[in-house]
């Protein structure tokens, strides 16, 4: 499978996913323009990789700050890793960032994966 | 809406609000105005509170300014995720109509202080993605919240009224009227729901409320917008825009002089002239009496009237009624609904009848429409019930009145009174109906008595008649009431309608046109200040009838009837489940039979004195039981059936528009009916029987009475079609059960009758048009000849008993005769020659009848007068006499003989468990026998009319077949019957004949025989009763 890397800027990003190494990581800061259409490979790659994952599969969501609209992504993309097998989701924020916390406490109410939060 | 809902809801509503500098107090009032709509007062403090919890409204802001700032412009993580997860609980509670209503109760929410933020309009915006709203209605849904009329400019699901011409407005669709401000119309097509919001400072109501300025409001299903000034906008109407492509058939309907003369020859209606388009509501009104019901009837085609036309598309709606089939609807003031039937059952059957075509999907999706249309869906599965026993409201059964004539989209309506004995809620409701009616392209014609303001209003034309017949005023219905002011000159006439409340008062109107002059004392007086000719030909002086042009093309129809079989199923069908629920009737009529049967046969099984068993060979009740279950059989055919059709009769009337089938209504009439009969007469029978020990004729018996019910139940119809109350139907009854009960043969002996009806030797005519004879001949018949004990004898029995009175006593009259005629032949005395002529007839007569010719071959039997007769003759006659009586003796003496070898055969035949004795008493009835027998006759053979008749042993006396081709006229309790020169066993004989005249009713039935006579015979005057 080919590797989705996006370095971040200051409205959007970074992601990795990289099958081989086992890397997938969401992180910094999501502001799109356009939301939907910015997700929207990740959302199509994360759909391939449901058909053959790895025997785990780790996904870090390490974000500073996301808006709305975004939030309706991140949704959809955590939809997606619901039907990963043996999928996990490092939450991680700052230990500062209540906001961020409570946030990945809905998320994990929302979806049925295993969430580990973590701060940095 | 569930409290959990109203939490998710208040959640979303915080958040939102809270957004951007958070909680104004226009924003938090929006909120406090939406609970007190959803929830009561306490409740209403609950959710506040919870509300301002969220929100943090009131505590004071404790982060730092710096921090603040930067935070102001972005949405705070959390919230964002809250957002979602309070949508994703929403999506899966709410339909998505519920879910546009609340998206666009949140945007109103932001509009209310137009803060209209990026932060705000982004988490709506995501609101609405979760919501799987359209993006494309969405923006049409925010220009419509947030008053971005540029937006609205470019969407054809805006409609906008206001006082701008059509051509001055930006908006794709317009409506002018004369308003301050400006009402908005949205469609939303995906979930086909309307919005309305109203910019201004008038009053305008929403069903009865005053709308907010600014507050979007759901625009459901019957609504009405009411201006202060303009005309109400109406639901329908405001569909008409946005549905682009509604293509109405055109109609034009015009009433050219139309007169209308009663049949006493008073004039009903004069100079009738009405032109009216497509889609109009046409209200009639009048004086009690100036006939308003009449000009109904003659407008829907069901009075002709006496001068003038009524054309639809140019075809006369009397004269040309193959053309104008289907498109007529008319709902009478009466209630034509099927009382037994549930009320989506009267419509489906209704539907059935009107469309053949249809699958049963189809039409079961069109009634349901309907209902649904009618607001009665949740009605549907209800008993319709009486007027008295009530299962569902006035109202609702005026509605289900209207949609058995809706569901055929009739093009032309006419609605006699449907708001009489309505609440006005009722009645707006009825009249809200047909408005949207008529706005979907219906001419709608409505009499109406003493309309409210609204409902008044709601017409797009009145025409007011006065007493007599007389149109005073055909148009606009507030301009009546300034048309009248003026012409009473009245103050202030220029107003027809309230000022301040807009009011229109209808009886104003006719206290004008009814006024009254006074006297010099201050009272009213009976004359009328201006006469209904008066305001009659002011009427001509003012109006000028501005013609619709008439339409060239076929009036539209959607009727599709199906063939009559098809009809007769339907309609047996819907008179079987209506009869089915009706647990009364059912059982009434299916215990009469069993309780009748059982009384009748309990009562007269008896024991004779000094004989411990019942014997049937003994009862002497049998007899009279044959003829009572005849009795039996004709009554509950007649009451069975005799109110059949006038209960139907309004039901015929409504259908008639339908032109169904006569015929096919009868014959399911007749099937229901017959099959009722069969198995009453069947229980009657199986219990008759069997309690006294009646065995074998079952089935005989059964097929008599049967028989005979149904005859009594197709005479039943026929009264029933030709009386018009039931009441005069079950006073008839007894008048027609009562002759079959004297003229059945067993009460009164056919011979012992007046002469004026009756002749000795033959069953008069008068009995002969009676069933009860013809099946009482053929049980008694029937019952002695075939059954297991004397079937074997019966042919011995015959020769025995005919030649025993051959030679007992017939041949010794003929002996007495001939000696009368010797000693009396010369005589010159008129009167005696006369005597003389008549004996040598009767000897002629026997004699060539007799088959047994030795011994007068060489006599001329026709020469047998008295210049012939003499000595020589005399002594062949005697010779033979006694030659005919040693026949007879001889072929007695066989036929006894005969008889008893046949006995002994029977007793003696193996397998065959015979037993003489055992057989009589099982199988025969003595009484029975003397009767057809007629053992009791003191004169065993009489003279009469030139004749010689046996009276003894009718039952075994078969008639010539030299009788005539038609004559099948012979003695009561013959065993067959002539006719054509064949001889036919009695119990078929009889049989046919009943059916026969059954058949007859039915014709009659058919081109309603009675009731033409009856009408015949009630308009022939008697000269002397005149006034």
């Amino acid at each position: 499978m080919e590797i989705i890397h996006l370095e971040g800027t200051e409205d959007t990003p970074k992601i990795i996913l990289d099958k081989n190494n086992g890397i997938f990581e969401i992180s910094g800061r999501s502001l799109p323009e356009d939301s939907a259409e910015f997700y929207q490979p990740v959302v199509d790659w994360l759909e391939a990789y449901a058909k053959s994952p790895n025997d785990k599969s780790e996904f870090v969501f390490k974000l500073e700050y996301f808006n709305t609209a975004s939030s309706k992504l991140i949704l959809d993309v955590l939809s997606k890793i619901e039907d990963v097998k043996n999928a996990v989701i490092r939450w991680y924020y700052h230990e500062d960032d209540e906001d961020m916390e409570e946030a990945g406490q809905e998320f994990s109410e929302l979806v049925e994966v295993p969430f580990e939060f973590n701060t940095y | 809406m569930s409290e959990e809902i109203l939490k998710a809801l208040t959640q979303l509503f915080a958040i939102i609000t809270k957004q951007d500098g958070g909680v104004t107090e226009k924003e938090r009032n929006f909120v406090i105005t939406f609970f007190n709509q959803e929830l009561d007062q306490d409740s209403v403090k609950e959710y506040l509170a919870l509300y301002d919890e969220f929100t943090g409204y009131g505590k004071e802001e404790d982060e730092g300014e710096g921090v603040e700032v930067k935070k102001k412009k972005l949405t705070s993580v959390r919230d964002s995720v809250k957002t979602l997860a309070i949508c994703r609980k929403i999506n899966k509670t709410l339909t998505q109509k519920q879910k546009v209503v609340v998206l666009v109760k949140i945007l109103e929410l932001v509009a209310s202080d137009s803060n209209f933020s990026e932060q705000r309009v982004e988490i709506i915006n995501t609101v609405s993605t979760v919501f799987n709203i359209d993006k494309e209605e969405y923006t049409l849904i925010e220009s419509f919240a947030f008053n971005h009329t540029e937006v609205r400019y470019q969407f054809a699901d805006i409609l906008t009224v206001s006082s701008l011409q059509a051509d001055e407005a930006q908006h794709l669709k317009h409506i002018y009227t004369d308003i301050n401000g400006e009402i908005i119309f949205l469609k939303i097509n995906s979930v086909d729901l309307y919005f309305v919001k109203y910019i201004g400072h008038d009053d305008v109501v929403l069903n009865g409320f005053i709308m907010k300025p600014g507050q979007s409001y759901l625009f459901s299903n019957g609504s009405t917008v009411k201006t202060p000034k303009g005309a109400a906008l109406y639901y329908s109407d405001l569909i008409r825009h946005f549905i682009s492509d509604v293509t109405t058939a055109r109609i034009s309907f015009n009433a050219n002089q139309v007169a209308f003369r009663f049949p006493n020859q008073a004039l009903g209606l004069r100079d009738i002239n009405i032109s009216e388009g497509t889609g109009k509501l046409i209200g009639i009104m009048g004086a009690s009496g100036a006939g308003k019901t009449t000009l109904l009837n003659v407008l829907a085609g069901i009075e002709i009237p006496s001068e003038g036309e009524v054309l639809i598309n140019g075809y006369n709606i009397h004269l040309q009624k193959e053309q104008i089939q289907g498109v007529i609807g008319y709902v009478s003031q009466d209630d034509l609904l099927i009382e037994e039937l549930t009320v989506y059952q009267n419509l489906y059957y209704n539907a059935k009848l009107c469309f053949d075509g249809k699958s049963e999907e189809e039409i079961n999706k069109l009634v349901l429409a309907t209902l649904e249309s009618l607001g009665l869906e949740h009605r549907k599965d209800l008993k319709v019930g009486s007027v008295l026993d009530k299962t569902i409201s006035g109202g609702q059964r005026k509605r289900l009145n209207i949609a058995l004539e809706l569901i055929r989209e009739p093009a032309v309506l006419f609605v006699d009174e449907p708001t009489s004995g309505l609440s006005s809620r009722d009645s707006e409701n009825v009249i809200d109906l047909l408005k949207e009616l008529s706005l979907k392209g219906k001419l709608i014609f409505v009499v109406i008595h003493q309309p409210s303001s609204d409902i008044y209003k709601m017409f797009d034309k009145m025409y007011l008649m006065d007493t007599g017949g007389y149109p005073v005023f055909y148009g606009n219905p507030v301009e009546a009431v300034t048309y009248f002011k003026k012409a009473s000159n009245q103050i202030d006439a220029e107003r027809g309608q309230c000022p301040t409340c807009s009011n229109v008062n209808p009886e104003q109107v006719f206290n004008i046109i009814e006024a009254k002059v006074v006297d010099e004392y201050g009272q009213f007086t009976n004359k009328r200040k201006v006469t209904p000719q008066q305001w009659h030909e002011k009427f001509e002086e003012n109006f000028t009838l501005k013609k619709v042009p008439e339409e060239k093309e076929s009036p539209p129809k959607s009727l599709n009837i199906p063939s009559r079989l098809k009809q007769a199923m339907i309609f047996t069908i819907r008179d079987t489940l209506s009869k089915i629920s009706n647990k009364q009737y059912l059982l009434i009529n299916f215990l009469e039979a069993p309780v009748l049967a059982l009384f009748l046969a309990f009562i007269i099984r008896y024991k004779d004195a000094g004989k411990s068993l019942y014997s049937f060979r003994f009862n002497e009740n049998i007899p009279a039981f044959l003829m009572m279950s005849i009795v039996v059989a004709l009554f509950m055919g007649l009451t069975v059936s005799a109110e059949e059709i006038i209960r139907d009769r309004k039901i015929l009337r409504r259908e008639s528009f339908l032109n169904l089938s006569w015929n096919s209504y009868l014959l399911s009439k007749v099937i229901i009916l017959f099959t009722l009969s069969a198995i009453q007469t069947l229980s009657l029978v199986v219990i008759g029987n069997s309690i006294l020990e009646i065995k074998e004729m079952t089935l005989s018996f059964w097929l008599i009475l049967f028989s005979v019910s149904c005859f009594a139940s197709i005479l039943g119809l026929n009264i029933s079609a030709a009386f018009n109350s039931a009441v005069t139907v079950y006073i008839i009854i007894p008048l027609l059960l009562i002759p079959q009960m004297i003229l059945s043969g067993l009460l009164f002996n056919f011979d012992k009758l007046n002469s004026l009806i009756g002749s000795k030797g033959e069953v008069p005519l008068v009995a002969d048009m009676m069933a009860s004879r013809w099946a009482y001949e053929a049980m008694a018949v029937n019952q002695f000849k075939n059954n297991a004990y004397n079937a074997p004898f019966y042919e011995l029995e015959k020769d025995e008993r005919q030649a025993d009175f051959k030679s007992a006593y017939l041949i010794p009259m003929l002996e007495t005769k001939l000696q009368q005629v010797m000693s009396q032949v010369g005589t010159e005395n008129d009167s005696v020659k006369k005597i003389v002529e008549k004996d040598l007839n009767i000897l002629r007569d026997e004699l060539h009848k007799e088959p047994f010719r030795q011994g007068i071959e060489s006599l001329d039997i026709q020469a047998l007068t008295p210049e012939y007769i003499n000595k020589e003759v005399e002594g062949k006659l005697r010779n033979y006499f006694e030659n005919l009586n040693a026949h007879y003796v001889q072929i007695f003496n066989k036929a006894v003989q005969d008889k008893e070898k046949l006995i002994y055969y029977l007793e003696n035949q193996k397998g065959l468990d015979y037993n003489f004795n055992k057989y009589k008493d099982t199988y025969h009835n003595e009484s029975l026998a003397d009767l057809v027998r007629n053992i009791n006759v003191s004169d065993r053979i009489i003279e009469y009319d030139g004749k010689l008749l046996q009276k003894i042993d009718p039952v075994y006396n078969e008639p010539s077949r030299e009788a005539g081709i038609f004559n099948y006229r012979t003695h009561f309790f013959a065993p067959k019957k002539q006719v054509a020169g064949l001889l036919i066993d009695t119990f078929y004989f009889n049989i046919t004949v009943i059916w026969g005249m059954t058949l007859v009713l039915y014709v009659a039935l058919y081109y309603e025989l009675f009731a033409k006579a009856l009408r015949f015979f009630s308009s022939i005057k008697l000269p002397g009763l005149k006034k």
